[in-house]
């Protein structure tokens, strides 16, 4: 546990000290505070943050693949996961600690738009219900979770920054289709039509905004989370055999 | 300390590693030599669990690699080659994130990263960004990062690779101070690197052990072929050819020709002799006087000369890719 935490602080740190964690809290605090003037901003409107936590979690499609990219692909190009497997320290520790500093660094990115909130507070009449607020962001922490899963598994992959990146890109995009547009279409077999909508995101994201707590929601992304995770772990292990 | 057995590695259809076997005791330092694509850098990759073996087993200090790997891998400190670090960081913040791995405790971290930097005379970069430091010193930290957690065995593949003359004499002088107190496997295709630093080498051709022993007992050892120089007067009518012809018969001799240069004095019947023995054939000096003495003729210098390490990894090489290129799997 603690070479976890050691491997996720350090992540952390690492995406602190490199440009591309600046740049993308400051492209997402940026596309927020935008979203939330012109969709929440607007007078005669009712003081909530739902319009924000739908726009956030199609922005977290493109910026969870960018915080995840480089989270194993960069070990396996620079040779440095070579001093980590030769430290006593598992590959599963190895993975969930990679995984535990995207998550971190995923939270400080969220943390500036709590700003927002402070303006929706000051500014609302009435003053906004907590309950959906904090709800929200529990949806919007959970999906990026799940995504950032995603793209772990794909940085384990392979030792390329911009194949993680696209492949992670392109498998997200492509169950937001599969789950929102040919779901729906009506051609497809019904069994099959309530499969691709449950592993659906955006309705249950749409659920936690309103502040319902479904549990099978949470379990739903936790477990998603979880099964990717562990993935990108067999897929680090099978590494060394090849 | 080291114990490997029967290791190999095959990568698709490449067998990099074909059934290595060695063992080093503790506090030897061993050099494991060969060319590029010998199969060095994935043995030692097998040694400190980066990579398991296809087939075999690796032990440190009677800890299975495999099977007891992270008790195994504590007793082990390894800089792998070009020694990559992160670059945003500093060699302090590395050395304790690295010194956080081994479980060691914030007073424990200050202390062996302090006099690790310290050792490896990189204390003044302490606190600059690994990216900015030059080739020399990041190797020099990565070096630090092998020794922090005093492991008694260090493990350095390419330890000078990339570096300019003064930094290689330099990383050697580091590496046998480090020596003193640990067992140590360098891996190199340098050869005076490990013939300065090490008291035993390996050599590694075509996935598998060539040689093993001493620098000296490769050199000149019971197994080496020697050659030797013989100054010795013959018939003044006879020229050096005679007295070539009357020491050929010795066994153990491989070929006996005039050296290139002769004697000033050749007019008088001197004559110098190049002698080269057969391997295997052991120490001829005393056939070869005797065979001189018995032929009439006088000897005034015999001397052997040791064969450079340079010559043997050569020779070893050179035999391996025969085979190799024959099983066509190499």
């Amino acid at each position: 546990m603690r070479a976890t935490l050691a491997i996720a602080s350090r992540e952390v740190g690492s995406l602190l000290r490199l440009p591309v964690g600046w740049v993308v809290i400051a492209l997402f605090t940026f596309l927020s505070a935008v979203i939330f003037v012109n969709g929440t901003l607007i007078p005669g409107q009712p003081a909530t943050m739902r319009y924000f936590f739908a726009s956030a979690s199609w922005m977290l499609i493109p910026v969870a693949p960018a915080i995840s990219m480089r989270l194993i692909s960069e070990e396996l190009r620079s040779g440095s996961i070579e001093p980590l497997r030769t430290a006593p320290v598992s590959d599963s520790a190895v993975v969930w600690g990679k995984y535990l500093g995207a998550v971190g660094f995923l939270g400080l990115m969220l943390a500036p738009t709590l700003a927002l909130v402070v303006v929706l507070v000051a500014v609302g009449d009435p003053k906004p219900d907590p309950g959906p607020i904090i709800t929200g962001y529990l949806g919007l922490g959970l999906v990026g979770m799940l995504y950032l899963a995603v793209g772990l598994l794909a940085s384990t992959l392979t030792s390329s920054q911009t194949l993680a990146f696209l492949g992670t890109l392109m498998f997200l995009i492509l169950m937001m289709v599969l789950s929102g547009v040919v779901a729906t279409a009506g051609s497809l077999p019904e069994w099959l039509s309530k499969a691709l909508v449950g592993v659906g995101v955006q309705a249950r994201v749409r659920d936690l905004a309103k502040g319902v707590i479904d549990t099978g929601n949470v379990v739903f992304f936790l477990a998603g989370s979880a099964w990717f995770v562990l993935l990108a772990s067999a897929a680090l292990s099978t590494r060394r055999w090849r | 300390m080291i114990l490997v057995r029967e290791i190999s590695k095959s990568y698709g259809k490449v067998r990099a590693v074909r059934g290595v076997s060695l063992e080093l005791a503790t506090g030897q330092v061993a050099g494991l030599l060969g060319p590029n694509g010998a199969g060095k850098t994935t043995t030692i990759r097998m040694i400190t669990g980066v990579l398991p073996p296809d087939t075999g087993s690796v032990s440190i200090d009677g800890l299975d690699m495999v099977t007891q790997s992270a008790k195994a891998r504590r007793l082990i400190g390894y800089l792998p080659e070009s020694a990559p670090l992160y670059p945003e960081m500093t060699p302090l913040g590395y050395l304790d994130y690295r010194g956080k791995l081994y479980g060691l405790s914030r007073k424990q971290r200050q202390r062996a990263a302090l006099v690790a930097l310290d050792r490896c005379r990189v204390g003044a970069m302490a606190r600059r960004r690994i990216g900015a430091l030059s080739k020399g010193y990041r190797q020099r930290v990565g070096l630090a990062s092998a020794m922090l957690h005093d492991p008694a065995v260090l493990i350095l593949d390419e330890p000078t690779n990339g570096l300019d003359p003064s930094q290689i004499r330099e990383t050697r002088g580091l590496m046998r101070e480090l020596a003193q107190d640990r067992t140590m496997l360098i891996c190199s295709h340098i050869l005076p690197e490990i013939e300065r630093t090490c008291d035993r080498v390996i050599v590694m051709a075509g996935g598998r052990v060539r040689a093993d022993g001493a620098p000296g007992e490769l050199t000149c050892g019971p197994g080496a072929p020697a050659r030797y120089t013989m100054e010795l007067r013959t018939n003044p009518s006879a020229d050096a050819s005679y007295a070539a012809a009357r020491l050929a018969p010795v066994a153990g001799v491989g070929s006996i020709r005039p050296d290139d240069h002769q004697p000033g004095d050749a007019h008088a019947g001197w004559a110098r002799l190049i002698v080269e023995g057969e391997p295997g054939a052991g120490d001829l000096r005393e056939a070869l006087s005797g065979a001189a003495g018995d032929a009439g003729l006088f000897v005034r210098e015999l001397t052997t000369r040791r064969r450079s390490l340079e010559e043997v990894f050569v020779n070893l090489v050179d035999e391996a890719q025969l085979p190799s290129s024959q099983e066509g799997d190499s």
